[in-house]
């Protein structure tokens, strides 16, 4: 793939006019107040017919897996530029809503691709059938909770999350912070570990169960303060003594048996978040440029626009170097889902730990080509500057990511 | 039933216009072009009438350049069946418009034919008249709301007129066109627009048609309106009372 295609562009352009219609008048509540993201999302999911195709994905996955085939992962069969429309279809939206607000992307992202994700690929049958449609629509709001005060970025070596085995019973225990979609979340996938006699705890199993709001010692705690990313809540989760059945372990009894469980499962979550993110950059990177390139022509300091200045024209034609990456990036992430292909885990964080140094560095260069008008709130690169860090942060640090890179190419020969 | 519905290519309403220094047209360069706001209504409306009326089947026709092609790919996208281009280069002048579509009124036989009340670029609102006229049809012309007589033998049309508001019944087959309250257009959903690239979209040289091309209006010059002059800030009411007498002349 080399050039959006006529499709794709119509998808960009209505995107854009729904953005354009809903969300920037609620831009101000969003992202300096407190408004939740999910209604808005509901409406764009409704408008563009996402919840039907989502539906419709899920009811064919789901019929392949009853008659015991492997589920086609993309129809279309033969036509190759319809299934790369398929797969642009679902990345357009990202990159679009992440020019105004990145903290809506996260929060769909975590709903649909990691909570929805998760169950999708570790549950049941019955497990796929009672939770996920509903988190596909978005009718329900997901939450992925692996992080805690204590362990982030050694998820499963720190954690202290437990389930302890009582008759056919599960009694869950723990806490987890910073998780998106705490605060509002009908359906939590909680990970955490299994007790058990005389396995130390770095090595025990890895469990993940599936948590409906309102369950008897579950809290979930307002939205934390932070730094941005303001349209997306993110809480807290405390967890005592949360009782529950074998039905709402992923996998059921599988899950129990299966050696290593789990460490793979999470990973094969991360990558599909690592993939997100370059999607999630170019959004903001293109809207930075626009915005940056608009103002290097209107604002005149010493009697002519700044644009004219050598110092600004190098930070912008570094911004148009990070875009061209990043939409080369997204290209290639299009073709290889539309060819049912997937990328080794170091090239996806390879591709997260670029993307972000990216979108931070264009971010922050918008702020100052900018000037005071660049810190000052009533300009939006302000915000995604603010927005950008958090790209470094979850899903993976770049130190993180760092280290799967080099292990990557360690481990070669 | 059949419904057939003119599209135009427009510059997007929001983008600001320049006119060429010699006056012989407007500055094209990266302007972006648009489904003219009233004619996506008449679609609207088209889908509606499909939709609540046990079916129809819509057919898009634009007059104009290959690139039209994409404005009616949005139409096909929003969930029309089928699109018919007339192909022709440059402006064509709205009596040419209006003779195309006649001429292929005769070949699909519409039930009606939907248009915009007139186009956001020339601002002509003729077409739609002058196709009434052509085929001895008649005409619901700013409709504001549309409904069907039950056994689709006629339609009611309700015209925005000053003061107030008229109703028009017509026998079908008619010539309806769209006013802004008439609807909101919907967004083309994902699953639609990717739908469209596979409609039939069919493309007819306006030569093969067989009408009468002679031209009938030549444009001379197109000025753009005086630039605004700076505004004047008062400090009271009374001067300002004053200026709006002595120098407005508003009061
Ligand atoms: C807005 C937001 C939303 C989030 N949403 C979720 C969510 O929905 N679900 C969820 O489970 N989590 C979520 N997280 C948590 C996120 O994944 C973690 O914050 C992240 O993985 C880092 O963990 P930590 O904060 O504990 O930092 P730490 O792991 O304590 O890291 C601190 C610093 O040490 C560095 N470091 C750590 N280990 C090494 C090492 N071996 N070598 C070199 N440097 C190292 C890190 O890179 C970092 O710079 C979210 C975080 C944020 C900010």
């Amino acid at each position: 793939m080399i050039a959006w295609s006529e499709s794709q562009l119509m998808i960009r352009d209505a995107v854009r006019r729904f953005v354009e219609d809903e969300i920037k008048p609620n831009l101000e509540a969003l992202e300096h107040g407190d408004m939740p993201p999910y209604d808005i999302l509901r409406k764009m999911y409704s408008t563009f017919g996402m919840d039907q195709m989502a539906k419709a994905g899920f009811a064919k996955k789901i019929a392949a897996e009853k008659s015991g085939e492997e589920a086609q992962p993309r129809s279309n069969g033969g036509d190759p530029s319809a299934r790369a429309d398929q797969v642009a279809a679902t990345i357009i939206p990202i990159i679009e809503l992440c020019r105004y607000c990145p903290g809506m992307v996260t929060a769909m992202g975590v709903s649909v691709g990691l909570a929805a994700g998760a169950i999708q690929s570790k549950g049941t049958i019955e497990q796929k059938e009672r939770w996920v449609p509903d988190l596909l629509t978005l009718d329900k709001i997901g939450a992925w909770a692996i992080t805690e005060p204590d362990s982030g970025s050694d998820a499963f070596g720190g954690m202290r999350a437990s389930a302890r085995r009582d008759g056919d019973d599960f009694v869950l225990n723990g806490s987890k912070t910073f998780i998106t979609n705490g605060p509002h979340a009908d359906t939590i996938v909680f990970i955490c570990k299994l007790e058990e006699e005389g396995v130390d705890a770095r090595e025990r199993r890895i469990l993940n169960f599936v948590l409906d709001r309102g369950m008897a010692g579950l809290e979930q705690t307002p939205a934390l303060r932070k730094m941005g990313l303001h349209s997306s809540p993110t809480g807290e989760l405390f967890l005592s003594d949360v009782r529950c059945g074998i039905d709402r372990l992923l996998g059921g009894a599988n899950a129990l048996k299966a050696t290593g469980g789990g460490r793979a499962g999470a990973k094969a979550t991360f990558q599909t978040e690592r993939s997100g993110v370059a999607a999630m950059a170019l959004g903001m990177v293109e809207q930075c440029l626009e915005l940056s390139v608009k103002y290097a022509k209107e604002r005149v300091q010493f009697g002519r626009p700044i644009g004219d200045y050598q110092l600004i024209q190098d930070k912008l034609a570094r911004m148009e170097v990070a875009r061209m990456n990043l939409q080369n990036l997204v290209f290639r992430t299009i073709e290889l889902v539309s060819q049912g292909k997937t990328m080794t885990f170091a090239e996806a964080s390879a591709m997260k730990l670029y993307a972000a140094r990216a979108a931070v560095e264009v971010a922050m260069e918008a702020v100052q080509v900018y000037g005071g008008n660049g810190y000052m709130s009533e300009y939006q690169v302000e915000q995604l500057a603010r927005d950008a860090k958090v790209l470094q942060i979850y899903a993976g640090t770049d130190e993180i990511q760092i280290r799967a890179i080099a292990k990557d190419l360690l481990a070669a020969d | 039933m059949k419904i057939l519905v003119a599209v135009k290519r427009v510059p997007d309403p929001n983008a600001t216009i320049k006119v060429r220094p010699d006056g012989t047209g407007i500055v094209t360069d990266n302007l972006k072009y648009v489904v003219n706001p009233f004619c996506e209504i008449a679609i609207e409306e088209a889908l509606r009438i499909k939709e609540n009326h046990g079916g129809a089947e819509v057919v898009l026709v634009s007059v104009g350049e290959q690139v039209c092609q994409e404005q009616l790919r949005t139409g096909l996208a929003m969930g029309a069946d089928r699109a018919i281009l007339v192909l022709q280069d440059g402006d064509v002048e709205p009596v040419i418009v209006a003779r195309a579509l006649a001429k292929l009124v005769e070949q699909e036989q519409p039930d009606i034919v939907m248009l915009g009340k007139q186009a956001i670029d020339d601002d002509s609102n003729v077409v739609g008249q002058m196709l009434a006229e052509m085929l001895g049809w008649g005409q619901g012309t700013f409709a504001s709301e549309v409904k069907l007589s039950e056994d689709k033998s006629s339609a009611v049309v309700t015209r925005e007129v000053d003061g107030g508001l008229e109703d028009v019944e017509m026998p079908l087959p008619a010539i309806i066109t769209a006013d802004l309250r008439l609807n909101e257009p919907r967004y083309a959903s994902l699953p639609g627009i990717m739908k469209a690239r596979k409609k039939e979209l069919k493309e007819i040289p306006l030569g093969d048609l067989g009408i009468d091309q002679s031209v009938q209006v030549k444009v001379h010059k197109l000025s753009p309106p005086p630039e605004r002059q700076a505004g004047k800030k008062v400090e009271t009411v009374q001067e300002l009372v004053d200026l709006l007498h002595t120098e407005a002349k508003v009061i």
